[in-house]
Order: structure tokens, then C-alpha cells, then sequence
């Protein structure tokens, strides 16, 4: 019979007269024929023998089930439940060796082995394995086989390659199994080093007879695991470097390459899994492989230009501030601006460092991001990504020729630029977030009573004006606490928030226990998110107010926790319900929590008692914004400017509102207005362009970007 | 409890966004490694029946119901397809529409709950790709992530805004009208399975990694998670469990699942300070 002789003959690869259990038509035979063979012995052996770990359970469980399954209709085989339970009892003796032995007696007849494979998907009776027809026990066993894998992660045991029966999977199926494996292996041993989820994925695809080409879908690219804790040791990396050099060889022919893939598997046999992973990868070197990803190395393949791969970097570790995106989108893109835009966006990121009291500003707006990113928190983060390191073995691969010369020169000049811009700016505004900027040119410096002066023009409303001769007040006397107090809330009221914080903590450090100061203080590091010193400053207001001072507790906590904050304040506002002020710094410790119906409610009742707060108003304004009831947000804001017409940060705050809702058109106008009030609020120059590209007026950008108000005004008039 | 055993592994399971005691099925054979797949509807009641089932060539990765047709399912098939099945036609007509354009696995698929008329598909080719039910081809691409992205979850209140998870570690949040992602996450140090949003909170969007861990991001202060939910031991994917049609309204509320074969729910708190 056909079927016997395939089996049986060398076409099956058994040593003749004794067919091995491994091979399913030989098990067939085996079993309707019922020839005594070694086999045979061995099966009736396995039942006894017992599960001795994990996994072994685990194929006990699969068993039953598989027939019992609404799905099983679908499988028709000849013999299914006597193949199936055959298989499944040979499972159970994975672990314990049995069918490596009876692999290795296989093998030794080396290229008939192949051949009978061949054969074997030929043969007709063998049920087709097609993708659509995935019946009969090759199946259960390759299921069994591919559970196995999946639960060898439970136990911690690592996979074995195990020897399998042959089962004539077609090239589409091995690449399916060879790259699924691969992504869900890593994911299941995310936690291991690469070097064990390759060798548990080398011992799948060998013990599936899988050529394990790395052509296919590898793990993710150099550039982004480079900094993972996960490393290579470096003689690991020079093997796969070496791998990586292997490209494009010819393909030996069909006998040496089996030859060595045998020899791989016996090899492989060893369960020292470094011996498996060095001597097999050298083994499979010879191989026609062609590597493109190594952990810690870069993808040859994928790297058409370092100018991409870098790109991508920054965009993956440069905080993705929406605007600097656009900004380099909208430029060429093969544009090398890298090194400018960084700088720009440091810079954003510097004047975006503190917000003034009433800049809620910072509001998410949905469909365009603004981030209120603090520079420090970028660049920590930045740092941490050891990007010497990364950028030293970078220059070796340069250096090795691996990737292209000239771009390759160019980018690592840029970077290392870059790399000091980025060490001088951290510095900067390390310095400078305390640093108040006094400007030039200023007339009112040899005025009789510049506070006075500086009042009234606050009063106006003319908020330059009134910044100027504060400043002549503070130069001054530099201890006047209240010049710089009202400093502090006329930058913050024009929108300029870094000045205005600057101005504050000099208030604060003249008299440490100005109520206003404390609040205004609270306020501006709430709109940064920095939780912990907005709390220690509403704290510290709390305890300086005459009326609350009792019911804080005596001694200052070590860390303030933002629930017993509330709750004292909660208690303070019980006190005395009449108290605006309570109600303010609720709303705005609310707003920390970002539990904005309560910060609203706060804020109402706030403004029932102080209907004329215009910056009371602000602060509604900038909450319902937040709370995405941006329509109410105009109406608030709308009340402040109502009682202030130069409010700067409201007419801001009504163009972000706008820009939330997608009305782009009515926001410009807002910003435009905003600035031709103060040309310095910086901040609202980067929302005005956000907003024009959104409205595709790309025509102005240019002028946004000189800064060009008479244009602006013109085309956009309220 | 009413138990329903697939004969497959399941990968995805949705309920009907228009009755409530309907849900569908994706399963994949071999977990999805090799073998075919089935989409089972299932009807609850006082024990769940089948309703309809339907077999692909290669396993399902994930489905989704449409928004606007009662019977509509898009499914996202191991083979980089996507396959509209129509319940209320025979199964011989079914699957409607195939549309092949992935280059790899699709492993995702969202539809829009805003707009109710596009649907948004995720794959192992590193794109993501915006369809309409009516048009044969993609409407738009989204190229830019690394690696396999595995997940795109629309926001629930900006029809336009999407979020897709990816394994080469970063979220993206992308706006349809603008070429390029609109924000980037570099969310864990490890592959990112799975995102979603706050269906209450616009802001807040959850993202599950390999790590074993799920953060929950407030996308306007991206820097630093909100929440860092430890606790699987094998890695997470995660579903917000809030959605119109569900009968649990609860702000925060938040389901992950895992390959430890172990559903957590959390509770995302307002307070910081709670898990």
C-alpha cells in the first residue's frame, strides 16, 4: 500500500522497520496494523506514565474537551478520537525526553527526511492542510503544541524545542505561526530578556520545522528599545552583528541546508539555553538570513535615512508639543530643522512655566493640543533616556559603515548642537523661573511716587502702562511688597505668566505672610498641576488668615495630603459661608482635582458675594472651559470683560473657548485682539498660529510669525 | 451565570449598541497563531443561544458593531481584512464586503460614536486606517507609528479625535483633519496592547502595556500618569467600562483583562489618591 510505504519507507523518514511515533501516518499504521514496533510499546507505555509538571496538566486538560466542542463537527478524520487521545498521551511526554530520542533516531537519516516530507503533503490521503481546512490531528497536535507555548510562561519553564510529529504546513501557515509567535511571545515575556523570548521563539519555529527567516516581522525597532532596560551582553551583540553582516548568501542546496538544520536541532537538544542560543544562532548563521532588527542595534533595513529615524525619535521623546509638530510638518519635511524647532519648543516650553493666576489658559483644547509643559519635566525626562549612550553607539555604527555616510555625519553634528542648546536652556530656566525681567527703557524710572502712578494706571486698565512704573516702584524699593504684588497681577492679568510668577515669589519672600500673595501664588502653580506647591501655598493661607489660623492644626504636616486640605477648607467655609475668599481657594483646589462641578459651584457662590470680581469671572470661565462647557465659558468670560474691557487674559481665554468649540475663525479674532493689547503675551501668539492653521490660513502664518499686528488687525477685525 | 463556550480562544467580545441583550463574539483558532476564525452574535437570556455565527479563514481579532445599522458588525481579521457581516441577511450572502488593504494583521477595530458613519481599523503594518461603511477603499491613513499598532479607540465627545496604541511603546492621539498625530505618549516602556477613553471624561484615556501595568493619562498634563494600576500578571488589555448602552453608569469605572486570564475592575477615582 501506498500509505504503508510512505510510512514505513524512508520516504517517512523512520529508520526502516521501526516507524517512529512522531510520524502521525506511521502512528496510523501502526494502529491498524497493530505492527509491534518500539512505538507501539512506548504508547502503551505513556498512559502510565504520570504529568510532572505544569504543562503536562495542561494537555491532560485539552484532551476532552476537543471532543466534546460544538466546533469538532468540523474536524473529520479517520480516526479522531484514537489520534487525537495518541497524540495528546505523547504530549505528556515532552517533558520527560521521550520523543527527542526518537527525534534523534530520525534524524540520523538526513536527507531522505526531507524528501519524505515532501512527500508526505503530497500524499492524498493526508487530510489538505490549507488554511481554510484545518482538520485532523496534525491540527490537534499543532494546537496542543501552540498552547503549550503559550502557557509555558505560567509554569516559568522555558520552552524546549520539542520534536513533532511532521505536519506538512504550507509556507503562507509557517510565516503566519513564524511572525504571530514572535510579536505574542514578546508580549508575553516582555519581562525577559530578548535573548530568552528569541530562543523560546528559535525553539517553536525549529520544533515546527520553520525557518526561522528574520525577514519577516521582528521586534521593535532599534531606535526605540535602544533605551530599555532590557540589554545585550556585547558578546551577544556582536554574534547577531555578525548574523546581521549575513545577508543575501545563496541559498545551499536542499541536503546542507537540512544538514544543518538537523544539526541545529540535535544541538538544540541541549537545555543550557545559552549553549542554544550561541551555537545555534552560529549554527543558522549559515543560513540565507537576512536580520533586521536587533535589540541595541539599528535596522539596517528600515532606516532609509538617519534623518527619518531621528525625526521619529524626537517626535517619540520631544513631549510632542502639538504646535512644534505642526510647525515641522508644516515645513519641509525633509527640511533639517530639528535643531531649531527643538530650540523653539524649549523655549514655549520655558514661557509656558508659570501661569498667573488667572491663566487658565493652559486649557486642553481638544482638537489642537496646547501643553502647559514645564521645561524642567521635559528635560528631566529627556535626560533620562541616556541618550549619550545612545548617541555613542550610534556614531560606532556610523563609523562601521552600516548606514549611509554623509546624512549620517550631518545628523550627529545636529544632535550634538542640539545636546548643548539643551543643557544651556535647562540651565536657563532653572535660573530664570525666580528671575523677574525688568524691561528697558523705562520712563517712569525718575518718577516722585511710581507706586501711585502705577495704581492708577492698574486701575485704567492701561496694564503696560501700569507694569512700567511698578517697575520704576520695585527698582526702587526693592522691599515694597505690594509693588510687587500688584506686579504680579498685572503681568498675570496681560497674560504673561512668567514675569507674573517671577513677581510674585519676590512679593512672597519681602512679607511671607501676605494673604493675596499666598492665593495668588496657590493659583498659578494649580494651573501648572503642581500639586504639592499649591498646596503648600493654600495651606500656608489658610494658616495666616486671622479668622482660620485656629483650625489648622498646630504644626505644619511634612507632606499635605490634597484631602485634608480640602476638608479643612471645606470646614473653614462652614465657619464663615460669607467669606468670598474661602470660596475662591476651594474652587480653585477643586480645580487641582480637576472636580470642576464642584470648583464651579465653588466659584458661583463665590461671585454671589463678589458679583464684581472680574477675575472671579476669569476663573469660572477657565473652569467650565475645562469641564468642556466651553459655551458657558464665554459667558463668564464675557462678564469679566464686561468689567474689565483690557482684561488681556480673558479676550485670550474667550479665543481658546472659541477654538474648543472648532469656531477657528471667531477665535483668531479674539487672540488678535488679546495681542493688540499686549504684543508680549507670547503664549497667544502660539495659540493664534494653532488657530490659523486650523482655519487653513496659512496665507497669515507668516505674518504670525513676525508678528506683524497691523496685518493681523486688518484681516481680522472684531 | 449563564456560560457560553466558544470552541475557539476569543479575542474580543461587544455588545450591541442597540439592544442590550445582544453581543458579539471574535474568536481565533489556536490563539490566533495559526487556524481559522468564527463571529458568533449571541443573544442573552435566561441562558445565552446563538444567534448567528459566521467562520473566516484566518482568526478575528477584534469587531465592532456599527453605529448607525442595528445589523451591521465589522470585523478585523488575522489576514488584514476587514469583514462586514449584515445579520439581517442570510449567512450565504455574508460577509457583505471585505475590504483588504493592511498589509498585515488587523488586529483592531473602533467605529465612531460620534459621527456613526466611519470606523477606524488597526494593524500589524504599523497604520491605521479610516473607512466609511459605504466606500470600498480607505479614507484616510495614518502612518507614523513604529511598530504593530495593536489599538484605535475613537473619543467618545470629538467625532474627529482618535487614540491608537501601539507596540512601539508610544499612544498617539490623532485628529482626522490634520495630517500628522496630534500628540504622541510615550506611555510605558514596554508594547502598548490596548487604549481607551473616559467616556465621561474626554480627557482621560487609559492605556494598557505589556508591563503589566495600565496608566490612566490625562492628555492635557501627558508628562505624568494620572493612575498607574498595577496588578495583572501577564499583560493587560483594557476597556473602559462605561458606555451608553451598558447598564453600569459609573465615572471611572474602568475593566481590563489580561493573559492572565483575570478580569480586574477599577474604580479611577477624581481623588489622585485613589486606586
Amino acid at each position: 500500500m501506498a500509505m504503508r510505504e510512505l510510512v514505513s519507507g524512508g520516504a517517512a523518514c523512520a529508520v526502516p522497520g521501526s516507524s517512529s511515533s512522531s510520524n502521525p501516518l506511521g502512528t496510523l499504521a501502526n494502529a491498524l496494523i497493530g505492527s509491534s514496533s518500539k512505538t507501539q510499546e512506548r504508547l502503551r507505555e505513556i498512559p502510565t506514565a504520570t504529568a510532572t509538571t505544569s504543562d503536562g496538566n495542561l494537555y491532560a486538560g485539552v484532551g476532552e474537551p476537543f471532543a466534546s466542542l460544538p466546533g469538532s463537527e468540523l474536524e473529520h478524520t479517520l480516526r479522531p478520537n484514537l489520534q487525537g487521545s495518541e497524540f495528546l498521551q505523547g504530549f505528556r511526554s515532552v517533558d520527560q525526553g521521550q520523543f527527542s530520542d526518537a527525534w534523534d533516531e530520525i534524524q540520523r537519516p538526513q536527507v531522505p527526511h526531507y524528501q519524505g516530507r515532501d512527500g508526505l503533503t503530497n500524499f492524498p490521503l493526508e487530510q489538505p492542510l490549507a488554511q481554510q481546512n484545518f482538520d485532523g490531528p496534525p491540527q490537534r497536535v499543532l494546537s496542543n503544541f501552540l498552547h503549550s507555548f503559550l502557557h509555558s510562561s505560567h509554569g516559568g519553564i522555558p520552552f524546549r524545542p520539542t520534536s513533532l510529529p511532521v505536519l506538512g504546513l504550507s509556507e503562507g501557515d509557517k510565516q503566519c505561526i513564524r511572525d504571530r509567535s514572535s510579536i505574542m511571545a514578546r508580549h508575553l515575556f516582555a519581562d525577559k530578556s530578548e535573548e530568552f523570548i528569541h530562543s523560546q521563539v528559535n525553539a517553536l519555529l525549529s520544533s515546527l520545522d520553520i525557518d526561522n527567516d528574520i525577514r519577516a516581522r521582528g521586534p521593535i525597532p532599534g531606535d526605540i528599545r535602544s533605551w530599555r532596560i532590557i540589554g545585550m551582553s556585547p558578546k551577544e551583540q556582536s554574534q547577531l552583528a555578525s548574523i546581521g553582516q549575513m545577508r543575501g548568501s545563496n541559498m545551499p542546496n536542499l541536503a546542507a541546508m537540512e544538514q544543518t538544520r538537523l544539526l541545529a536541532h540535535t544541538l538544540a537538544q541541549n537545555n543550557d539555553p545559552k549553549f542554544q542560543n550561541s551555537k545555534f544562532l552560529q549554527f543558522v548563521s549559515n543560513e540565507p538570513w537576512e536580520i533586521t532588527i536587533e535589540d541595541n542595534q539599528f535596522k539596517p533595513a528600515a532606516f532609509s535615512a538617519p534623518g527619518d529615524w531621528a525625526t521619529e525619535y524626537d517626535q517619540q521623546y520631544a513631549g510632542g508639543q502639538s504646535w512644534a509638530d505642526q510647525f515641522s510638518n508644516e515645513q519641509a519635511s525633509t527640511d533639517w530643522t530639528r535643531p531649531q524647532w527643538m530650540l523653539i519648543n524649549l523655549l514655549y516650553g520655558c514661557l509656558l512655566l508659570s501661569h498667573g493666576p488667572h491663566g487658565w489658559a493652559n486649557e486642553f483644547a481638544a482638537e489642537r493640543e496646547q501643553h502647559g509643559v514645564t521645561d524642567n519635566e521635559w528635560v528631566n525626562e529627556f535626560s533620562k533616556l541616556n541618550v549619550n549612550d545612545w548617541s555613542e553607539e550610534f556614531e560606532r555604527q556610523v563609523a562601521d559603515g552600516t548606514l549611509g555616510d554623509a546624512s549620517a555625519d550631518n545628523w550627529a553634528n545636529a544632535y550634538d548642537e542640539y545636546l548643548n542648546e539643551q543643557v544651556a536652556l535647562k540651565q536657563k530656566s532653572e535660573t530664570s523661573r525666580g528671575l523677574y525681567e525688568f524691561s528697558d527703557l523705562n520712563p517712569y524710572v525718575g518718577h516722585p511716587n511710581p507706586l501711585k502712578e502705577g495704581q492708577e494706571l492698574f486701575r485704567k486698565g492701561l496694564l503696560s502702562e501700569a507694569v512700567l512704573a511698578l517697575e520704576a516702584e520695585v527698582m526702587k524699593n526693592p522691599e515694597n511688597s505690594e509693588g510687587w504684588r500688584l506686579l504680579g497681577i498685572a503681568h498675570a492679568e496681560n497674560d504673561d505668566d512668567q514675569q507674573a510668577i517671577a513677581a510674585m515669589m519676590r512679593a512672597q519672600e519681602v512679607d511671607p505672610t501676605n494673604l493675596e500673595v499666598l492665593l495668588a501664588l496657590g493659583v498659578s502653580h494649580t494651573n501648572e498641576l503642581e500639586q504639592a506647591a499649591a498646596l503648600k501655598y493654600l495651606y500656608s493661607w489658610l494658616r495666616h488668615h486671622p479668622k482660620y489660623g485656629t483650625i489648622t492644626p498646630p504644626d505644619q504636616p511634612e507632606n499635605l495630603y490634597y484631602a485634608d486640605v480640602a476638608r479643612i477648607f471645606n470646614d473653614a467655609a462652614k465657619l464663615s459661608p460669607d467669606d468670598a475668599d474661602v470660596h475662591i481657594v476651594l474652587g480653585v483646589l477643586y480645580n487641582l482635582s480637576r472636580e470642576y462641578d464642584k470648583a464651579i459651584e465653588a466659584f458661583q457662590t463665590a461671585l454671589k458675594l463678589k458679583p464684581r470680581d472680574y477675575s472671579l469671572w476669569n476663573k469660572l470661565g477657565a473652569t467650565q472651559a475645562n469641564s468642556v462647557q466651553s459655551a458657558d465659558a464665554i459667558l463668564a468670560y464675557q462678564q469679566a470683560l464686561d468689567l474689565k474691557p483690557n482684561y488681556v487674559r480673558a479676550w485670550a481665554n474667550m479665543g481658546i473657548s472659541y477654538a474648543n468649540q472648532g469656531m477657528y475663525e471667531d477665535s483668531i479674532r479674539y487672540y488678535v485682539r488679546a495681542l493688540a493689547m499686549n504684543p508680549k503675551a507670547d503664549n497667544a501668539w502660539q495659540y493664534l498660529r494653532i488657530s490659523l492653521s486650523c482655519a487653513s490660513r496659512n496665507d497669515m502664518l507668516e505674518a504670525c510669525d513676525s508678528r506683524n499686528l497691523d496685518i493681523l488687525q486688518k484681516e481680522f477685525p472684531l | 451565570m449563564p456560560v457560553f463556550k466558544v470552541p475557539f480562544n476569543g479575542y474580543s467580545v461587544k455588545f450591541s449598541p442597540f439592544y442590550e441583550n445582544q453581543l458579539a463574539v471574535a474568536t481565533a483558532q489556536n490563539f490566533g497563531i495559526l487556524g481559522n476564525g468564527r463571529l458568533h452574535v449571541l443573544q442573552l437570556g435566561p441562558a445565552i443561544t446563538e444567534r448567528a455565527s459566521f467562520d473566516t479563514a484566518d482568526g478575528v481579532y477584534d469587531l465592532c458593531w456599527s453605529e448607525s445599522h442595528d445589523s451591521l458588525i465589522v470585523a478585523a481579521v488575522a489576514d488584514g481584512s476587514l469583514k462586514i457581516y449584515d445579520l439581517s441577511l442570510p449567512p450565504a450572502s455574508n460577509p457583505i464586503r471585505s475590504l483588504h488593504e493592511h498589509g498585515r494583521e488587523c488586529h483592531g477595530v473602533d467605529f465612531n460614536t460620534v459621527r456613526k458613519d466611519s470606523f477606524l481599523s488597526a494593524s500589524w503594518d504599523d497604520t491605521v486606517k479610516l473607512w466609511t461603511v459605504d466606500r470600498p477603499a480607505s479614507v484616510r491613513t495614518f502612518k507614523e507609528h513604529a511598530y504593530c499598532v495593536y489599538s484605535a479607540a475613537w473619543n467618545p465627545r470629538h467625532a474627529d479625535v482618535f487614540a491608537s496604541a501601539s507596540g512601539d511603546c508610544t499612544t498617539r492621539i490623532w485628529d482626522v483633519r490634520e495630517p500628522g498625530s496630534t500628540m504622541i505618549l510615550p506611555a510605558h516602556e514596554f508594547e502598548i496592547l490596548s487604549c481607551d477613553w473616559n467616556k465621561y471624561d474626554d480627557c482621560i484615556i487609559a492605556t494598557a502595556s505589556v508591563d503589566k501595568s495600565i496608566k490612566v493619562w490625562d492628555v492635557r498634563s501627558y508628562r505624568v500618569p494620572v493612575a498607574v494600576l498595577n496588578g495583572h500578571g501577564l499583560c493587560g488589555e483594557e476597556e473602559f467600562a462605561v458606555g451608553v448602552d451598558m447598564s453600569v453608569f459609573v465615572d471611572g469605572l474602568l475593566a481590563s483583562t489580561g493573559w492572565d486570564e483575570l478580569v480586574y475592575v477599577w474604580q479611577h477615582g477624581t481623588d489622585p489618591r485613589a486606586p
